[in-house]
């Protein structure tokens, strides 16, 4: 059981209670902590350059100036946007958890990483509101069911871990980036301030549940997990492609722009600088034996 | 036109079948969920394959899995 084995860790419980005590001390008001311009000049990056999908590719030397900063505009506004859907699955799944059997040790950071994204939702959509005058909706997640209950609180959190470190490369980058606006590096800093406590605990977390898991799976099961994760890790990042984004921006033929970058070979490279450092993570626990992502649909495309 | 409808659900049906080459056929009334033609990892891609081929915007918001569950539903409502 998972409460056991947390209950035996005192490296882990060691951790958490670091966490929690950095939690209180970092502790900010976010609805006071930003500057909000009535508008930011459009004539600039709003994402770092190499982070927007048609970068190094030939659809982005088919585009002027202008409409590469207008694409970037639009897809800042998508990447926040899907940190406002992801923050949903997030605080729902955790919620669910938080003071039930087995979470009882971590409940007390729960209650610090459920406040704290239900703050990072509010700056993110306000973000969009404000400056793209808009959200774009993720579909919710549709037809599963509960086909391996023993595994749902792994999934649940390694889907968290790799969406909160996709998130994070993002930021980080941002964050540094002086081409950008005070406005957005402030946003990307302070994300990724209170994520890298996440994050920290998300590995713990999953390490432990893996190992849980693994004691009572098959090898056929820790297969199926581990084409599982794979697959999250495509959906993740081709969630970063969106045709109405494409369309948003002016680009012409939306989804066969889509279809072209994703099949280009710097996607590949793209996705594997993303996922750098959880691929590390998830080889060093066994979750994965290997960093080899791409789907073959997606270069036949 | 009718013709034009057939293939372009037909465009539907070519990318379930790609990406199940396990599988040479689709009944138009077969429950692609129940089957595990498409799945919540999936689903994403299912959605703008259709909207691609119908060229019908599909709004995120309000989905009715009924419309998206075979591909007699899906022509019905998207083509
Ligand atoms: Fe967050
Ligand atoms: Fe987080």
């Amino acid at each position: 059981m998972i409460g056991e084995l947390i209950s035996k860790d005192d490296r882990f419980q060691e951790i958490l209670e670091r966490l929690n005590r950095k939690s209180v001390e970092d502790y900010y008001n976010p609805y006071r902590m930003f500057d909000w311009p009535e508008s930011l000049p459009e004539n600039r990056w709003w994402m770092s350059p190499q982070l927007t999908t048609t970068y190094g590719t030939d659809v982005a030397a088919e585009l002027d100036q202008e409409q590469l900063y207008r694409l970037s505009r639009c897809e800042s506004i998508n990447f926040y946007s899907l940190n406002v859907d992801g923050i949903r699955e997030l605080i729902v799944e955790v919620t669910r958890r938080i003071h039930t059997r087995g979470f009882e040790i971590p409940s007390e950071f729960f209650h610090h990483f459920i406040g704290e994204e239900n703050e990072h939702m509010w700056f993110f959509a306000e973000f969009c509101l404000r400056y793209g005058k808009k959200l774009y909706r993720q579909m919710e997640p549709a037809g599963d069911g509960d086909s391996w209950p023993e595994a749902a609180s792994f999934l649940v959190f390694v889907r968290i871990l790799l969406f909160e470190e996709l998130v994070d490369h993002f930021n980080s980058t941002m964050a540094a980036d002086e081409q950008l606006h005070d406005t957005i590096r402030a946003v990307n800093r302070i994300h990724h301030q209170d994520e890298s406590r996440h994050i920290a605990f998300g590995r713990e977390l999953v390490s432990l549940l893996f190992e849980d898991l693994k004691s009572k799976a098959t090898e056929e099961q820790l297969l199926q997990i581990q084409e599982y994760v794979k697959r999250y890790l495509n959906y993740s990042f081709e969630s970063l492609f969106n045709p109405q984004v494409y369309r948003d921006a002016g680009i012409p033929e939306p989804f066969a722009v889509r279809r072209r970058l994703l099949a280009s070979p710097r996607s590949a490279e793209f996705q594997q600088q993303v996922f750098r450092k959880p691929l590390n993570f998830l080889i060093k626990t066994g979750i994965l034996q290997d960093r080899d992502l791409m789907p073959a649909e997606r270069g036949a495309a | 036109m009718p013709s034009t409808t057939s293939s372009n659900v037909d465009a539907v049906r070519n990318w379930l079948l790609a990406k199940h080459p396990e599988r040479e056929s689709i009944a138009p009334d077969e429950d692609l969920i129940a089957a595990r033609f498409v799945d919540s990892l999936s689903f994403v891609e299912f959605v703008l394959t259709i909207e691609e081929a119908s060229g019908v915007e599909i709004d995120r918001e309000a989905i009715d899995l009924a419309d998206f569950r075979t591909l007699s539903a899906i022509q019905k409502k998207f083509f």
